[in-house]
């Protein structure tokens, strides 16, 4: 269809002016508060920047270069690598068996369902400070009902135990985002073609086949991009992780962005933390173009049947 | 049959029960007295019930400085958001110059910026313009991070709409600018109003600009000032804490209620359309 280009209305301003009007604030604040911090950013890297007199002096690649030998860099690599890994499985394991469940007719579903996604919008700092108070050392209720469980003996420090405490914060975090992969999931349930059904049980296949062959490869593209944002969202989350331990004990839970904070502000090294900055984006893009092949598959296949 | 919907139905109690027992426990905690947030074995509910630890918040602490400040920050941000990419989503739905798409791909890239990436850089620029540790740098920061998703739901929004009863309304003497506010923008309302909870949701909530922006107590916002209260109270008033914690999720569960019936519907068609 031929939308109005260039075409000038009898009255009032032409096309031209009014779009120009019209998206100037918003290109304005992208300029200045995206684009130009993001370039900004980038120049910073080749810079050797203490970030209290902010004299930059160029030093090339040589962050870059630094960055891959970096002890502490090459830790929290590992574990936001376990961190995002274990958060996007759990994640869409939890919730596609969720979404399945709230999608039967039950009772009392449509309560549940607001119930089961209401944590999805919980502020960052009050899911801290419950959990916080939940996996307390002292006075945590989950302390005390660990040692409740018949057999154990040994109190686990849900936070301040090293391994323990990646563990607690990757379950909070799933407790606080799992409800995204359900809304995403059971608004596609909702499309899924009465007829594949239909010819699928003609053909005698039983629930379980229906679930591999149908409702599944009905979910995968829907998922994909779910997990596409899940993924960036999750490699670059920083309140839920920070406000949960700080980063601690002993840098247990500093993932990359905590890892970039510490550099920028604890070191004040700017131009080493851009670099490792620049480093995730690209990562992050290329993590991001491997799903968007992996989408396309899935929706090519999706059309062949 | 009768068995399995059994087992489905105690299935779907127990995952109602997992996923807001933590919420629970909060509000609970937040009714009782210190000793008993500290006993042990701990009680379920309250022996006690008091709103003492209301009363101290908002007497002993900040927090109503950080409730008013947030509800400043997060209220002038999402009615800026709002207007300034109701009109941008508007000229990015129904005119194709080169340019325009180009703000289109911009916005999308801002999108996908990690925060952290630009922290330090949006801090030098807010303390250049003479911004630094006032609401409004948060304000016009929360506006212009918040806009790439504003401006992609409400385009898709636009794009659904009929485009025919625009043209008919600028047959009859309105003009472009007319039938973009009479016409478009009524039929536009249920996406401008799910848009601004998640928007208002979204600044509500944010914490990594605002601890590193603001500093002086009387501008903190509810992120850190709660935080700030986290680390002086600490072990001894989880009660206290619990109750800072309510006031922050209540506006949340508020506006939830008013978009939970769409929720479902309304990301699968704008965010994330498969």
């Amino acid at each position: 269809m031929q939308r109005s280009r260039g075409k000038t209305s009898r009255k009032g301003l032409s096309d031209r002016s009014l779009a120009l009007l019209l998206v100037l604030p918003a290109a304005l604040l992208l300029v200045v508060f995206s684009i130009y911090p993001f370039l900004q950013a980038a120049f910073d890297s080749l810079f050797h920047i203490p970030l209290a007199t902010r004299q930059g002096t160029f030093v090339g690649l040589s962050n870059y270069v630094q960055v891959f030998h970096e002890e502490s860099i090459q830790r929290a690599f590992g574990r936001t690598l376990l961190w995002t890994v274990s958060n996007i499985a759990v994640q869409t394991v939890l919730g596609l068996l969720i979404a399945l469940l709230l999608n039967t007719r039950l009772y009392g579903q449509t309560f549940g369902r607001g119930l089961v996604l209401f944590p999805y919008m919980i502020p960052a700092i009050v899911v801290a400070t419950v959990f916080r108070f939940t996996f307390n050392d002292i006075t945590g209720i989950a302390s005390y009902l660990w040692l409740k469980i018949p057999g154990v003996h040994q109190p686990i420090y849900f936070l301040s135990q090293p391994t323990a405490a990646l563990l607690t914060v990757t379950a909070v975090n799933c407790w606080k985002y799992t409800p995204f992969i359900v809304i995403v999931l059971l608004a596609r349930l909702q499309t899924v073609p009465r007829d594949l059904y239909e010819a699928a049980q003609i053909d005698g296949a039983g629930r379980p086949a229906l679930l591999w062959y149908v409702t599944l490869p009905w979910l995968l593209p829907v998922l994909l991009v779910a997990l596409l944002l899940r993924t960036i969202w999750t490699v670059n989350d920083f309140d839920v992780i920070y406000l949960l331990a700080y980063g601690g004990p002993l840098d247990a839970t500093t993932t990359l962005p905590l890892e970039i904070r510490r550099l920028a502000f604890g070191r004040q090294d700017v131009g080493l933390a851009s670099a490792l900055a620049v480093l995730v984006a690209i990562g992050i893009s290329v993590i991001g173009l491997a799903y968007l092949w992996l989408y396309q598959h899935s929706e090519a296949r999706l059309h062949e049947r | 049959m009768q068995v399995e919907r059994m087992g489905l139905h105690l299935l779907l109690a127990l995952t109602t029960l997992v996923m807001s027992a933590p919420l629970i426990w909060m509000l609970l905690s937040s009714l009782k007295p210190d000793r008993e947030n500290a006993a042990y074995p701990p009680t379920i509910l309250p022996h006690t019930w008091t709103l003492e630890n209301y009363r101290l918040l908002f007497t002993i602490s900040d927090f109503g400085t950080y409730l008013s400040n947030s509800c400043i920050v997060a209220s002038a941000s999402t009615l800026l958001t709002i207007v300034i990419s109701v009109g941008a989503a508007y000229a990015l739905s129904r005119f194709h110059f080169r340019w325009i798409n180009v703000l289109a791909g911009v916005a999308l890239f801002a999108y996908t910026i990690p925060p952290i990436l630009v922290l330090v850089p949006i801090a030098r620029i807010v303390t250049g313009l003479g911004l630094g540790n006032s609401l409004s740098a948060l304000i016009i920061l929360y506006t212009a991070t918040l806009l790439p998703f504003a401006l992609w739901v409400l385009r898709s929004y636009f794009n659904g709409l009929e485009i025919e009863i625009e043209h008919a309304a600028m047959i009859d003497g309105c003009t472009r600018f007319g039938a973009f506010i009479r016409v478009a923008l009524p039929q536009a309302v249920p996406g401008i109003i799910s848009t601004s909870i998640f928007t208002f949701n979204a600044a509500w909530s944010e914490y990594l600009f605002a601890s590193t922006l603001t500093v002086s107590p009387s501008k903190l916002t509810l992120s850190p000032g709660l935080s700030l209260l986290l680390d002086q109270t600490g072990v001894y008033s989880w009660g206290l804490l619990m109750a800072g914690a309510v006031m922050i999720t209540i506006p949340v569960l508020i506006l939830f209620t008013i978009i939970q019936r769409s929720l479902v519907r309304g990301l699968g068609d704008g965010a994330v359309t498969g």
